[in-house]
Order: structure tokens, then sequence, then C-alpha cells
């Protein structure tokens, strides 16, 4: 239990530093725990191996993460956003949460290795890691109007 | 006198906000050049060298280790080039790893508009 509050606190802290110092946006623990992500969201997906394995995941619903390409690329409005931008704008995002994620648990966790991030789009999407993984979530709004979900699952490197 | 930069980044987003992060630094370049991976960063650095790259580690088709490597023994005209990677890896054998390649300097994303001036600077005279 211990560690999986550790675990969450250092998903929001790295979160919370790449909003923070690359996307210009605050980023805050959600005020409503029990609020579910609604229709269309993207999913980023980024895998990671070592003595410790598994999967970091950022669900966004559509406008939050069309805002968030949004303040990445500098643009006034999304309105000429593409989807091909918007995945790419998330992909980034758990990736530097993953980088940073990895920064504060390197003194526990050497060396881990990071896949490339990949984005799907879908409703109630989630993922899963078979056999012993564990799962800590943080929802977050996002300037307090967005809600976006971190998810780690995360077992023992085999 | 100002100098020439390319970003080498597979994320077309990360590109646009290096750029950003470049310009926030006061830095100031006369030529900018993109290239997606490795083996496109190459092919232009040939027909037109840089002064600075600034390079991705992790991507598709070539990464930037093995740019690194290429650009330092075949591409003649990069011999002065300084090549600064940007990347979330953040190991330090890594990086060790990569400046004995011939990188020239190291920047870990998330990363902010003082630490690029930090690590441009010195190689804008």
């Amino acid at each position: 239990m211990i560690q999986q509050v550790c675990f969450a606190d250092t998903l929001l802290h790295a979160a919370q530093e790449v909003f923070e110092t690359m996307i210009f946006m605050d980023l805050q623990p959600c005020s409503e725990p029990d609020r579910r992500l609604d229709g269309e969201v993207l999913m980023a997906t980024i895998t990671f191996t070592s003595s410790l394995e598994g999967c970091l995941a950022i669900c966004a619903e559509k406008a939050c993460a069309e805002a968030i390409a949004v303040n990445m690329l500098g643009l006034e409005t999304g309105d000429n956003l593409s989807h091909g931008e918007v995945c790419d704008a998330i992909g980034e995002v758990a990736n530097m949460v993953m980088g940073s994620v990895k920064s504060r648990l390197t003194d526990t966790y050497q060396d881990i290795q990071v896949s490339i991030p990949s984005v799907v789009k879908g409703r109630e999407l989630s993922n899963s890691l078979k056999d012993q993984a564990q799962r800590v979530s943080v929802k977050v709004n996002v300037e307090d109007a967005h809600l976006m979900e971190l998810s780690l699952l995360y077992r023992e490197g085999r | 006198m100002a100098k020439s930069l390319m970003i080498v980044d597979d994320s077309a987003t990360m590109r646009k906000i290096v750029m950003r992060t470049v310009r926030m630094s006061g830095l100031d370049f006369d030529r900018t050049e993109e290239a997606s991976n490795g083996a496109e960063a190459i092919e232009k650095l040939k027909q037109s060298p840089v002064d600075i790259v600034l390079c991705d580690v992790n991507m598709p088709e070539m990464n930037g280790i093995d740019m690194v490597k290429k650009v330092r023994a075949e591409v003649a005209g990069c011999a002065n080039t300084k090549i600064i990677m940007v990347s979330t890896e953040s190991s330090q054998d890594l990086i060790d790893s990569i400046l004995r390649e011939g990188a020239n300097g190291y920047i870990t994303k998330p990363f902010t508009p003082e630490r690029f001036q930090e690590k441009l600077a010195p190689f804008m005279n």
C-alpha cells in the first residue's frame, strides 16, 4: 500500500512537472475522483522493462487532448488541428511523463528501458497487464476544466 | 555571427516545442532545418551542414546514437558541428556512451529555455 501511494505521487508529480515546464498548463488532482472519462478518449501508452516492468497510460477526453495539443504547438485555437497532431502531442506527453517517472525512480530501479509511445482512440479504454501486476491511477484536472487519467501498471521484472 | 540549427525528432510536435524553447532561450539562428529520424538528418547534413544539431535518442529507422556515429564517421562537412542530444533517457551510463560516440552535450526532457541557454550558449561564438 505504501509503495502504491508512492507510485501515485511519483506519477502525479512527474505529470505536473511536464505540464508546468513544457505545456504551460495547470494540472491538479481531480476534485471529483468518482467522475469518469466521458465519450471519445485518446489513450497514449508507453511500456518499460528492467527490474520493474509495466506500462504507463494517459487517457484524455478528446477535448482535453485537443487543448493540450493547442498549447504544446503554441496555437491560438484548435480549429485546424489534425487528428495526427493531437495523437502526436498526447504520445509526447506520455513519453515525457515516463521520462520524468523514470528519473524519479532511478535510485530504486536502474536502467529502465522505455518503448516508443503509441496512441489509440476509442471509448471506455483501459490497459491491463496479466500476472501479478499492480495498478495505480491518478485522475487530474487540466486547467480546472478537463479530466485526464494517468495510470501505471507494474510488476517485478523477469 | 548567427548560426544554423537542425532539430531531429520523430515527433513533429516535439520539433515545434524544441524550436519554441530555442526561441524562448534567446538564442539566434539564421537557418533552421528539421528531420524526423537519423537517416533523414544525415542526408540533409550531407547536402547542407549546420553548426548545431539537437537530436532525440529514441527514433525509428535510425536512432540518435547511430546518427551521431555516422555523422562523425561519414559526414566530412560536419567535423565542427556540435550535436546535443535531447531525450527523456536519463541514465548516466547512456549519456556517457553517447558523449563517447561524439555528441557534445545532453539535455533531458522535460526541459526549460534556461537549460537550452546553458547548454547551447558555449557553442554560439
